[in-house]
């Protein structure tokens, strides 16, 4: 998927869920007290359709545990929800080959989070010089779209012969994943901004960084924060490749080395893992832009 | 309704290649062969395999380590593969469908740990606090950890890492690492590069470490073309005769699949040890049906060692093992 497509796409979700926040689901009262005290919770989870998220969960849940229990899977493919909950608490206590699942996920974090903050460092800038200058937008371009679709593995190579086995050629793997999404977000943000604020606020005499300062940021702040999040999850999705070569922990190394030795539980939970804390990553990055980005909500009230 | 239409041809189409299977002819065979020195290259590049049989189309698939190959054999991705004793005790622990059919090479040189000369390491001591390579999972692995564990010494007081030998080579070249066990012919790379042998397979094996490459064959396969196994056993064990009767010309043929200078593909050969088929059934080696050999015990062992590495969840029992090794197309061929 593009850049672009998937920002319409996310864009478009999030549409979808002004729409479906909207409208207010009827619900009688409960009688019960206790049941009262939780109607306004529940009801505001039921608004939301919060209540079809948990169903899958669950249904996904039973499936996989019916499917299991039966035993038409095979367990080496697909083991019991019990087998990867015991290499789970295994893995938290005892520890993956010399570290702890924590210390594992520390390591992964640690290399998603350093790429993630360069990626934004250099990449919202870049976008939106690239966004306000025509010149800008020509000189970069074509570095930025003939690396973009390049296979991460083919482009490791590469680094790894440069920069050598150690961190620094995993972090560049992950900062270039990451790069693409956020430049492309932040130049479509800036491109975006109805340019009667622009002439509005040149007409008082605001200036080039005056206009970047007032107009430019906060009008493309919601933008460039949903590029932030394509650009977590594009780095995301590369690190088990970054972390297949000499690494010694980190929670995509585990992965590939439990898959070596068949140990499918553990595939399955560090799976569950990474992609726990990739939602949670993401929701931080949401309420970071509540915060910080105040109007946005406005906008959709 | 579009998935169960999907799903109706696909068993449609499954009834129907079990119905053409009856013919008892596959249609094709896909062998996966692991990229280090032995027969198997002379099979192939002989083609001993396709004149065994004629009208299958063969396709050969280059595999770059234990781990790899039980990935291939776990994805259903081959038909034969050779495994080396680590990775088969890992496979037949974890219940793959998969039986040894014969000895494809046992590991000499052909497989040792390179120090760097200049990092100046005279024993197994001075690697404290210097980063070794090994492919995890792999012979070499395995050794590298048990010559460690003979001599006292923590893994942990050396940075060891996991990368494939072609990485190895490259990451050598760059000075990231001091030592690394792997195997021919990124072997030679290092070797020329500032390297020297520290520790070879053979030692090892002379220690009660031995190592080898077992074929294998897929059950799924085997329950099916029975017949074509015993041809596929048959070409293999021309091209160890043929390794073994003509060493000048199979130097040529290795050099040529490997890209490799005439003078390194006759080191590499010498460095491997080719087991002839009949002597592949005595007790040194697979054995025969009812008495199976030493392989038995090695793979028993190395399961072990694994099992203590928390690298298997348990250790199968000997009978497993045994079963696992199946002697009889080598008995049918050799007859």
């Amino acid at each position: 998927m593009t850049g672009y497509e998937s920002l319409r796409k996310l864009s478009q979700e999030s549409s979808l869920n002004n729409l479906a926040e909207n409208k207010t689901t009827v619900l009688d009262k409960p009688t019960n007290a206790f049941l009262a005290s939780l109607y306004p919770f529940m009801k505001k989870q039921i608004d939301n359709k919060r209540h079809l998220s948990v169903m899958t969960i669950l249904f996904l849940f039973f499936a996989w545990w019916f499917v299991t229990f039966i035993g038409w899977a095979n367990p080496l493919f697909l083991p019991s929800p019990s087998a990867v909950t015991q290499s789970f608490v295994d893995v938290a206590v005892d520890g993956y080959q010399g570290s702890t699942l924590l210390e594992h996920v520390g390591t992964s974090l640690y290399r998603i989070l350093t790429a993630f903050f360069f990626a934004c460092l250099v990449g919202i800038p870049l976008g939106i010089l690239m966004g306000i200058s025509h010149s800008f937008h020509q000189v970069f371009n074509p570095i930025i779209e003939f690396y973009r679709p390049l296979p991460p593995l083919g482009l490791y190579t590469l680094l790894v012969m440069w920069l050598g086995i150690g961190e620094s050629s995993k972090l560049a793997l992950l900062f270039l994943s990451g790069l693409p999404g956020i430049i492309i977000a932040t130049i479509q943000a800036v491109s975006d901004i109805n340019p009667n604020y622009v002439r509005a606020a040149r007409s008082v005499g605001a200036k080039r960084w005056d206009l970047i300062r007032e107009v430019y940021l906060p009008g493309a702040g919601p933008t460039i924060l949903t590029g932030m999040r394509i650009s977590l999850g594009f780095i995301y999705t590369v690190l088990v490749a970054a972390e297949i070569v000499a690494a010694t922990a980190g929670i995509g190394w585990m992965i590939w080395d439990a898959a070596k030795f068949l140990l499918s539980d553990v595939v399955i939970m560090g799976l569950i893992v990474l992609g726990v804390t990739g939602m949670l990553l993401d929701l931080t990055l949401k309420l970071f832009g509540k915060i910080v980005m105040p109007w946005t909500a406005v906008r959709k009230m | 309704m579009k998935i169960m239409r999907k799903a109706l041809s696909a068993s449609l189409l499954f009834a129907l290649s079990t119905s053409i299977a009856q013919a008892e002819v596959p249609e094709e065979v896909t062998v996966g062969y692991l990229n280090l020195v032995n027969a198997q290259l002379v099979t192939k590049s002989l083609g001993l395999v396709q004149k065994e049989m004629p009208g299958v189309k063969i396709n050969y698939i280059k595999v770059g380590g234990g781990g790899d190959m039980l990935r291939a054999i776990a994805g259903d991705q081959i038909d034969f593969g050779g495994l080396g004793n680590p990775p088969t005790a890992i496979g037949v622990t974890r219940d793959l469908p998969i039986t040894g059919i014969m000895v494809l090479n046992m590991l000499d040189y052909v497989e040792a740990m390179a120090v760097r000369t200049s990092a100046n390491i005279k024993k197994l001591e001075d690697l404290k606090g210097k980063t070794i390579a090994a492919p995890f999972g792999s012979t070499t692995h395995y050794l590298l950890l048990n010559a460690l564990a003979d001599e006292g010494i923590d893994p942990a007081s050396m940075k060891i890492i996991d990368l494939r030998p072609n990485d190895i080579a490259l990451a050598w070249s760059r000075g990231d690492i001091d030592a690394a066990w792997f195997w021919e012919p990124a072997l030679g790379k290092v070797l020329n590069d500032d390297g020297n042998l520290f520790m070879t397979s053979g030692i090892m094996a002379s220690r009660g470490y031995p190592t080898w490459d077992v074929g294998v064959v897929m059950d799924r396969f085997a329950e099916k073309y029975p017949d074509y196994v015993e041809k596929f056993v048959r070409a293999e064990c021309k091209g160890i005769d043929y390794w073994l009767n003509n060493p000048a010309d199979t130097a040529k043929i290795i050099a040529k699949e490997l890209e490799l200078s005439l003078e390194d593909a006759t080191r590499m050969m010498k460095g491997t040890e080719m087991v002839p088929c009949p002597k592949q059934l005595t007790q040194q080696y697979i054995g025969e049906t009812g008495k199976k050999g030493q392989f038995v015990d090695t793979l028993l062992s190395t399961a072990t060692f694994l099992k203590d590495q928390k690298r298997l969840p348990k250790v199968p029992t000997r009978d497993t093992f045994e079963t696992f090794l199946d002697a009889s197309y080598l008995e049918t061929i050799t007859k």
